[in-house]
This record gives structure tokens, sequence and C-alpha cells, in this order.
């Protein structure tokens, strides 16, 4: 086993002064070399700030998952630059954390062993890490379920297991995409604050990707709108409903929301899809 | 097949037992009874269906000494199965064949699964053992058996040889089966997290693929004992194999059937040890 390794990935990031990530001119076709290559994303830049919390919406099978993969380092691009905090990444970007739809929990470990994963493999000592896990799981509302297997825990609480893990490594940026769509309306909601709460008091920034015109409006500073297929960026909103915005009741409530909502949606055309 | 059948089979009554600790009423009562008289016909109807079977065999064989002969009879298998129970040699048998099949059982399972789970490591070796594998695997096993006494002796060396290359090919693929259908998201996860290769391999790909290895080892249990047998058939001083063979050459028919009730008996053992350490091991699965 290596020494304890804490220095790259637990560092605060406030000392770096260039912005967590600057995409431009992103671009990604699959399948080049075949006869008929399909271009997913054909132009898309975008810009995360510290502390900002961003949307990225656009119509279903636009290549919003596409985009978070690049971003990731997990597909090649075809042509653009991603940079994390200002320097060209090659791979998986450090201190940053991820989370899809499908919660991905390893069904042979319990709750709180799935929170533990990320710091098992960055070597952090057996003590620390559970204490950590213990901490994150009741600060999520999992108070009594630390050692139930994810088969026992309901799509929320599954849900929660998954943000919980993503938060043990203490990410600078979090990239989630469509983390709440598989929830119905009311652990949403909830999810949506306890997230808006734990990133917006510890300062992360947040990349949410979702088809969510709402879940977007009621959480960000910015939404970014995308067209169809091949992505290119239609709109960017910044967000100003000026109230405290880890409350999705007050954001849905402000008058302001709802001009917000019927301008994106005019500029989804979801009518044009179906 | 059956393997899955036994576990359709079973699971009425693992349902039966966790409702009965969770939900108090007297509704459980009904439901409880319901349960026990559907497993009780099910019972019933399998004993009926032996008694049926052994007893026209029975029948048949009595007043017919060229059909007792022929076919034996279950009173002159019995009559066997207690005479070798009382000069050890039952006994001997079988803990003979027990060994050689345990051997061959974890040599070939040990190997195979090793290798099929390293087979994940690398996509450019996994292409270019397959087409050896399959070849491995079409082999009959009994064609080997001459060259195993050859390269092995007539001792016991030759027969876990054969147990064990009955084993091998089969756990080699469940395993690297088992490696390969893991999701890639949840590879995707690991690499977010900051996993290297090797720890993906043992934190994820590993235990993703007991389900697998754990059907292989089930499965394989049958062919450990099958290939042990051959092993046994092709020379041998004693064991199961040994007496069902030296029986048959005999025409003693009730001495054969018996010495094969011993060997399934011996199966079903091995089956249920393999049964209770997987739910030992994967105490997250729902058994």
């Amino acid at each position: 086993m290596l020494p304890v390794n804490r220095s790259p990935e637990n560092q605060p990031v406030a000392d770096s002064l260039d912005p967590p990530l600057v995409v431009s001119n992103l671009k990604k076709v699959f399948g080049e070399e075949a006869d008929t290559p399909s271009e997913v994303i054909a132009d898309i830049s975008i810009s995360l700030g510290h502390g900002e919390v961003v949307s990225v919406v656009g119509p279903s099978g636009c290549g919003k998952s596409t985009l978070l993969n690049l971003l990731c380092g997990l597909l090649p691009r075809t042509a653009g630059e991603i940079l994390w905090y200002g320097r060209v990444s090659t791979g998986m970007p450090k201190r940053v954390g991820y989370m899809l739809q499908k919660d991905l929990l390893l069904p042979w470990r319990t709750a709180l062993k799935n929170v533990t994963l990320g710091l098992e493999i960055h070597n952090m000592p057996s003590g620390e890490r559970i204490e950590k896990a213990r901490e994150l799981l009741d600060t999520i509302g999992l108070s009594g379920f630390h050692d139930y297997y994810p088969s026992a825990l309901s799509g929320g609480m599954r849900q929660r297991v998954a943000l919980a893990r993503t938060l043990a490594n203490e990410p600078e940026v979090l990239l989630l995409d469509e983390p709440f769509a598989a929830l119905d309306f009311q652990t949403k909601l909830v999810l949506e604050n306890d997230m808006a709460r734990l990133v917006r008091s510890q300062h992360r920034s947040l990349l949410l990707i979702t088809h969510d015109v709402e879940e977007a409006v009621s959480l960000s500073d910015r939404v970014i709108v995308l067209t169809h297929r091949p992505a290119r960026i239609r709109a960017i909103h910044e967000i100003d409903i000026g109230i405290d915005r880890t409350d999705m009741m007050a954001a849905r409530e402000s008058p302001r929301f709802t001009e917000y909502i019927r301008t994106i949606w005019s500029e989804l055309e979801v009518h044009r899809q179906t | 097949m059956s393997i899955e059948d036994r576990h359709i089979a079973s699971a009425p009554v693992d349902v039966l037992s966790d409702t009965t600790l969770a939900t108090p009423g007297v509704r459980r009562w009904g439901r409880m009874f319901r349960a026990l008289r559907g497993n009780a016909l099910v019972l019933i109807t399998q004993i009926a269906i032996l008694v049926v079977l052994l007893g026209s065999w029975e029948l048949a064989t009595t007043n017919s000494p060229l059909n007792a002969f022929l076919f034996g009879s279950p009173s002159a298998t019995w009559g066997f199965l207690v005479e070798m129970w009382k000069n050890g040699s039952l006994l001997i048998d079988t803990r003979i064949t027990a060994l050689e099949t345990l051997l061959g059982f974890l040599i070939g399972n040990v190997l195979g699964t090793l290798i099929g789970l390293s087979l994940w490591y690398s996509r450019f070796v996994s292409r270019v053992v397959q087409p050896f594998i399959v070849a491995l695997g079409s082999i009959p096993i009994i064609a080997l058996a001459p060259i195993a006494i050859i390269w092995f002796g007539t001792d016991l060396a030759s027969k876990v040889a054969m147990s064990t290359l009955s084993v091998v090919v089969v756990a080699l693929i469940t395993a690297y089966k088992g490696a390969m259908s893991v999701d890639v998201d949840q590879i995707y996860l690991m690499r977010t997290l900051g996993a290297s290769k090797r720890q993906i391999f043992r934190r994820l790909i590993v235990p993703a693929s007991l389900g697998d290895i754990f059907a292989g080892l089930k499965l394989t249990v049958g062919f450990a004992l099958i290939g042990a047998i051959i092993g046994e058939f092709m020379s041998s001083s004693a064991g199961l194999g040994h007496a069902i063979f030296k029986a048959g050459s005999l025409y003693i028919i009730p001495k054969v059937f018996a010495a094969l009730l011993v060997t399934i008996a011996l199966a079903l053992c091995l089956t249920y040890v393999v049964g209770k350490i997987e739910k030992l091991l994967t105490p997250w699965r729902q058994h």
C-alpha cells in the first residue's frame, strides 16, 4: 500500500485563479472512419466559475451525456479544447466528482462501504474514512441505514448514498448527469434541496446536465440551452430570481421562475420532436 | 438448467420463512398453510412417482430371473449397499473418489478462474487465446484419459488430472464471462473516483464476477466427479468408478446401481456444500 497521499486531491483550490472548467469549441463525431459518421456535438463552449452552479439543458438525444463523458476524459474528443483549472487534461480530471442517473452502487457493499469506496482508492486510513463516511451519511439523512445493502434501500436512498460517495472525495467540481431523473417528484425536490445546500455551503462548483427545465432553473446560476443534434449552444440565461438559492420551493414560487421556464421551453422546441 | 430449477423451487420456502418473521397477524398463518400445502403436495407427488417406479421395477424382476439379471432390482441394489457398507468398501471407495473429485475441482476452478478473470486485463491477450480455449473446450475429456495415465501413472494423480481437465475450461469461460459483463458505467465511475486498473480489478471486477463464478462452481462439481470416474474406469484399484466398472464387467447389475447411488449422493453433498459457501461469501445476494 502506498503512503497516505492527500496532496493534490484535498488541497483547497481557492489559490487557483483559473476557473475550474473552460470548454471551447468542443466537437464530437462518432465513427469518423466509418461511411456514416454521426456528428453529436457541433460546437459547444462553456465556462464554469468557482462556486458556480451551471445547468445544461437540451432536447432528449442531443448529446448531453456524451458531453459529460467528454469532459471527464472518458471519451476522446474530435476537436476543441477542455481546460480544467487552466490546464489541458488528458484522461480523468482531478478533484472532479461524477454522478449519473443510475446510482451504480456496488451491491456487495453496504451503504457505508459504498461511500468509503473513493477514499479507499486514495488510501485513506480505515478509521478515518469510516468516520468521514458516517458523517456524510448522517448529514444526507441516512443515519439509520449505514449497514444496509443497496438492495434494501429505496431509489431515493440509493441516490443519496451515491451523492455521499461523490462528495466523500471532496471534489471541487461536481458533474451530474440527470442525477434525480429516476426519482418521484417529492423525493427529487428534497434531494435537490439537500444538494443545493451542500454544494453552496461548501462553495463547490456544479455542472448539472438535465432535461428537466424546472430543476435547471431552480438550482442554477446559469442555464445553457442546447439545440437538437448536432448540439450547439442555443441560448445562455443568467438566472436571477433573487432569493435564497438553496430553497427549491421558494425558487419555484418566485414570479420570474415561470418566465424563465417559458422562455427555455420555447427554445427547446419540444413540439418539433413529436 | 437443473440448478436454475432448484433455485426457483426453493424460493417459496425462503419467502415463507422471511414473512413469518417479519409480519405478525393471523393472515400469515393462512399464507403459511397455503405455502406448506403447496410444498407438501410437491413432496408427496415426488415420493409417489418414486414409489411407483421402484415398485414396478421390483415387480417386473421378482418372478423373472432373466429380468433380474439384466436390470437388477431395487431390493438387490439395497442388499449390495448394505454389504458394501458392512465390508467397508463403500467408505473407502467414496473417500478416494471424493478426494480425487475435490482436488480436481479445486485445482481446475482456481486455475480456470484465475486465467478467466485475468483475461479481463488485456483485450489483446484475450483475443489471442480465444480460439485456443474453444479448441481445448471441444476436446472430449475421455480421449485424454490414456495420455493422463501415461503421464501421471495409475494412482491418484491421473484421476486428479482428468478431473481438473474436465473443470478448468468451464471455470475459465464462466469467470471470463463474469468479468466482461461488468457495466461500463460502473467502470467509468471507478475511473472518475481515481481508481487504477488494478484497483478496478480488485474492487469491482472480482466481486462483480462472483455470481458467475459460483454458477460455474455448481456446474463443475458434476464435471469434476465425471472426470474422476472416467479416470478410474481407465485404470484403478479403488474408487466408486472402479466399483462401477468392476461390477459392470462381472454383470452384477445391482452392484452397479448401488455404486451409482453412492456417486449421486456424493455429487449432491458437494453441490450442497458449494451452495452453503456461496451463501456465506455473498451475503448481499438474495438467495
